[in-house]
């Protein structure tokens, strides 16, 4: 059964894209940029659960693809959309590392978590090639998280973090039960409306959404 | 049973929503609280009839563990919610709370309960929902008053807590990976009974990756440094019943899931290698809590970082391991969830009668509140492991333990530890308490706020003299489960 849907040149190209898009969220300059990859990257995600459907055959993955393409492609790019042109934010990602040495760092991310991924996996070639795309994503995303400044971005590589990990769940396990996943993408759409509606709270009573202004509490 | 126990707070919190008065708001919580604490004390006694329960597709699951962190919960939980009758109150006499967001404090309270039952009635993946559903109840409870301050706390707290549960999350998946590897496609049950029986069989190496990222993930959650810097933030910035919740209960749960993980750790990889983690981050937290606590201005913030200290002496009891550590670790969750919701009651007691967070501007608590100052300063003596209050006993069988199985190095320095904190903690507290009392304070902040405080006295003092002989069963079958 792994064989038939990792087997295929299909599936491998199109993990290739989805660490394109995660590089594309690292070195581009405008947050709108950024955002799109994300949705080109959820899009490219839920292809992915839905050729596991396909080739398993169960119905609980095609809800599981369904639901990725609606909450993860549409709903959270729009709300990111809604929260940039609601709070008037400047346009361009402001950072503490610049691009191009984030793209070195993000390169070098990917071959550490493939060294990794490789000196534990006992699995079939392109699943631990999925899973070493995985771990490289949940790296991404936190190096995104500390070195970007808006809180914004930083929402932004947690959802990339947690994109990378479906990638994990669904190329090792052919997904959770279903109850489970549905509990996840709830918490993180919940999640990701609790933090849009505190970057609206932090912007009234801080007046920016930059996170190093952030300095009432320090000891 | 559990469903019943799963549907009262949430039911509570919904009627909070569409309740209007305010003494309605706090009928219907009194009431719901009761219902929660009765049906919690209903399902402990069910499992200890009956044994394990299993339901809803294996979604649902209690067992004698469970039933401890239920307890926990609902017995703090009671509490808290009779004091916020009195906080809440004094808060809204004075101004400083509106009905609409004592509604919303009410509602979000009850399912913030409900999200920690969950924890403690679910299964492997259950759980993960479950804890990442405490954070993100809990953040819109921090930012109730929305200062700039806990804004502040309440974004670091979702950020952190989120990029915790996460690398949980990642940990999760390869466990349930490795269980899957080892069920070979048959319809696989993924409860923590039939987890814990085939965890032998499970692949050592990927076990090990995963524990470290359940260690970490959940180890934000639990404050274990060094991802513990949200932790002051949020518990100093929250109102004071939230803060009790945090450091009670909150660290509890995500420690239980900690520990659950190294059950089914263990059996493939050996006690060292968890052991020797374990012991390294609860060591560190023991240790980070040292200067933060001599050096403290705010008791606020000293309160929490007791809880990293806590929190951390529960890892090192886990880690030392054997039938003393194990339940001296289990022991000592259950007197750290009565006695710092007790100091939190107390400070914020303080907080409303001085208005200050500081502990230079706070003095004679016990002339001007009697009660308080009392319950502060007992509290204080109880938090900081002197005897006769339950938090010695299960430091001292931590401490034996260590000593027992040979590592002398890491409990001597945590006697250590132990010692200065007790040291640093004492002289702020009695400093409060003691010396000369403030004249425009006079008096207590209400009855509701007494009866919280002194039934949580009574589980302190009690557990000081003498374990009832249920809960030491209780003990030992968690114990039992978790070898």
């Amino acid at each position: 059964m792994p064989g038939i849907m990792f087997g295929s040149e299909l599936m491998e190209s199109i993990i290739a894209l989805i660490m394109v898009s995660t590089f594309m969220v690292l070195g581009s300059k405008q947050l709108y940029t950024s955002v799109s990859a994300f949705q080109f990257q959820s899009l490219l995600l839920a292809c992915i659960a839905g050729i596991v459907a396909f080739s398993t055959g169960r119905i609980d993955i095609y809800i599981v693809a369904f639901l990725t393409l609606i909450i993860k492609a549409i709903l959270i790019p729009y709300l990111f959309v809604y929260v940039i042109k609601e709070l008037k934010v400047k346009r361009e990602v402001e950072l503490f590392i610049n691009i191009s040495p984030s793209l070195l760092i993000g390169g070098v991310l990917v071959v550490i978590s493939y060294y990794l991924v490789r000196s534990i996996s006992n699995n079939s070639q392109l699943s631990s090639y999925a899973l070493s795309t995985s771990m490289a994503m949940v790296l991404i995303g936190i190096f995104l998280m500390i070195t970007r400044k808006k809180a914004i971005s930083q929402m932004l590589g947690i959802l990339i973090m947690e994109n990378g990990l479906f990638l994990g769940a669904i190329s090792l396990t052919y997904g959770m039960p279903l109850l489970v996943e549905v509990g996840i993408f709830f918490d993180i759409l919940v999640g990701t409306l609790i933090m849009g509606v505190l970057i609206f709270r932090i912007n009234r009573t801080f007046e920016t959404i930059d996170t190093d202004r952030l300095t009432t509490l320090m000891e | 049973m559990i469903k019943y126990l799963l549907l009262a707070p949430m039911l509570t919190g919904i009627s909070c929503l569409i309740s209007k008065k305010q003494k309605q708001l706090e009928f219907i919580n009194l009431l719901g609280s009761t219902a929660t604490l009765l049906l919690g004390l209903a399902l402990v006694v069910s499992v200890f009839k009956n044994g394990i329960v299993v339901t809803w597709n294996d979604v649902v699951f209690a067992d004698a563990f469970s039933t401890y962190l239920v307890l926990i919960v609902s017995l703090v939980g009671f509490a808290t919610s009779v004091y916020s009758i009195g906080y809440m109150g004094y808060e809204m006499r004075h101004g400083s709370m509106d009905i609409k967001r004592l509604r919303l404090y009410y509602c979000l309270f009850h399912m913030f309960m409900f999200s920690m039952l969950l924890v403690g009635v679910t299964n492997i993946l259950g759980l993960w929902i479950a804890i990442e559903l405490t954070t993100l109840v809990s953040a819109p409870l921090i930012i109730l008053y929305s200062k700039k301050s806990s804004v502040e706390a309440a974004w670091k707290y979702l950020i952190i807590c989120t990029v915790g549960i996460t690398f949980a999350l990642f940990g999760t998946i390869l466990t349930y990976y490795a269980a899957v590897q080892v069920f070979e496609g048959s319809q696989e049950a993924i409860d923590w009974a039939s987890l814990v029986s085939v965890a032998d069989q499970f692949d050592p190496v990927l076990m090990k990756i995963a524990f470290i990222f359940i260690l970490i993930g959940y180890g934000t959650k639990a404050g274990l440094a060094p991802m513990h810097t949200w932790l002051p933030d949020a518990h100093s910035e929250a109102p004071t019943p939230v803060s009790a919740m945090l450091s009670g209960v909150l660290l509890n749960c995500a420690m239980y899931a900690i520990i659950r993980f190294y059950t089914l750790t263990v059996p493939s990889t050996g006690t060292e290698f968890t052991s020797s983690l374990l012991v390294a981050f609860g060591l560190l937290s023991v240790g980070i809590a040292v200067p933060f606590i001599i050096l403290q201005k705010d008791y606020k913030r000293l309160l929490a970082y007791s809880s990293v200290e806590h929190m951390g002496i529960i890892a090192v009891g886990i880690g030392f391991g054997g039938i003393l550590g194990v339940s001296g670790a289990l022991l000592h969750m259950f007197n750290h969830a009565m006695t710092k919701p007790l100091m939190f009651f107390g400070a914020g007691n303080v907080i409303l009668k001085y208005g200050t967070k500081e502990i230079d501007m706070v003095s004679g608590v016990v002339k001007s509140m009697p009660l308080t100052g009392t319950m502060l300063l007992l509290g204080g003596l109880a938090i900081t492991g002197v005897p006769p209050f339950g938090i010695f006993i299960s430091e001292f069988m931590v401490l034996a333990a260590g000593f027992s199985h040979g590592n002398i190095i890491s409990t001597v320095l945590l006697l250590l530890f132990i010692i200065m904190i007790f040291g640093g903690f004492f002289s702020h507290v009695s400093r409060m308490a003691l010396s000369t009392p403030d004249p425009n304070v006079k008096g207590e902040v209400s009855r509701w706020t007494i009866v919280a405080m002194v039934l949580l006295m009574v589980f302190v003092l009690l557990l000081g003299l003498y374990i009832p002989r249920q809960l030491y069963d209780m003990i030992l079958r968690v114990v039992e489960v978790l070898r």
